[in-house]
């Protein structure tokens, strides 16, 4: 399964290509969503936690169209980076560390987008608001780790 | 240009003690995480104050939503003291890489602009009766926002021009090779 996505031409071109449009670039287009994602949902927590308190809470709404482009960037670059090589990252246990992160990151996000943006306030705000930098830290502490912690880069 | 950064490489690579914690297993793979997330809470202040400036969130008054800036400062702080731990361990694979010039080209840019934003505009859009931002703040915000972006991307195509070392001809005014550094003394 592994091995046939590796020889998959898509595959073939983001690994060996000398294009800079292929690895390189996708990987410089998952850092510029990830400084989107973790950057805007960062500034909302910093907000909720107390900085620049005379921002209206709710209205840190209006970033979150721009943070979910930024996901989804990432989303798709890092399907491509991972059909690029999918054994280094499936073989390795901080990658669904990784994943996990984002995972419970996105929960977060949809609760305070919910619960304090909407709603407006709430008691458990700020704790939501340290978990949901707790996981963006975390997921990109788990992705920059990848580099460092793999076993095996192909399948063969 | 050249012998600047002969020098600049020889001063840089002084720093033992930061390289030898640097190459300790887990020294490199830590500052690049530090990099990171300072890139993140950079482009999150800043940028977020730059779509303000474009027209998002139109009701969140400028003045407090400056108040974020310091945090974006903190992340850009992060990054210059993690991006020294780079230079003096491999100073050669950045003085000479043209990634990293342009990196620094952008981060120029990047600067000015914010200078010119803070002697031009920012008391008028920050002031108790602020009124909208005119036409070319816009400008400033897209220029910081794309330099920021040009930054990330110079920064990870960094190891995809590593500089090799200099062939006969030597470098030239600015060095996008790794000196002989006996024959340029």
């Amino acid at each position: 399964m592994l091995a046939w996505l590796e020889s998959t031409a898509f595959s073939v071109w983001i690994r060996e290509s000398p294009s800079m449009l292929a690895f390189p670039g996708i990987l410089s287009l998952h850092t510029i969503g990830m400084g989107i994602v973790a950057g805007i949902n960062g500034v909302i927590a910093l907000r909720i936690l107390g900085a620049a308190p005379d921002v209206p809470l709710g209205e840190m709404r209006r970033f979150l169209p721009m943070m979910w482009l930024g996901f989804w960037v990432n989303a798709a670059s890092g399907a491509a980076l991972l059909i690029g090589y999918p054994t280094k990252a499936l073989t390795n246990p901080v990658f669904y560390v990784k994943l996990g992160c984002i995972a419970a990151a996105l929960v977060l996000v949809v609760a305070i987008r919910r619960r304090v943006l909407t709603a407006g306030g709430l008691a458990s705000a700020k704790r939501l608001a340290v978990a949901s930098l707790v996981c963006w830290t975390g997921a990109i502490t788990a992705g920059r780790l990848l580099a460092y912690t793999y076993r095996h880069l192909l399948s063969r | 240009m050249a012998v600047f950064q002969i020098w600049l490489v020889r001063t840089l690579a002084s720093a033992h003690p930061v390289a030898a914690a640097m190459r300790t297993r887990w020294g490199w793979p830590t500052a690049e995480t530090i990099h990171f997330i300072g890139l993140s809470l950079l482009v999150g202040c800043v940028g977020t104050f730059d779509l303000r400036l474009l027209g998002v969130g139109k009701r969140i008054p400028i003045a407090a939503l400056h108040k974020l800036i310091p945090w974006g400062v903190f992340g850009w702080v992060l990054n210059l003291l993690s991006g020294l731990t780079f230079l003096m361990t491999e100073p050669d694979q950045y003085i000479y890489n043209p990634s990293f010039h342009f990196k620094l080209l952008f981060m120029g840019i990047a600067g000015a602009n914010a200078l010119t934003f803070y002697a031009t505009l920012y008391r008028r859009v920050t002031a108790v009766d602020a009124s909208p931002p005119p036409r070319w703040a816009k400008v400033i915000a897209a220029t910081s926002l794309s330099m920021w972006i040009g930054v990330i991307v110079c920064g990870r195509l960094l190891t995809f021009y590593r500089p090799a070392p200099c062939g006969d001809d030597g470098p030239g005014f600015l060095a996008e090779c790794i000196p002989s550094t006996k024959r340029v003394r």
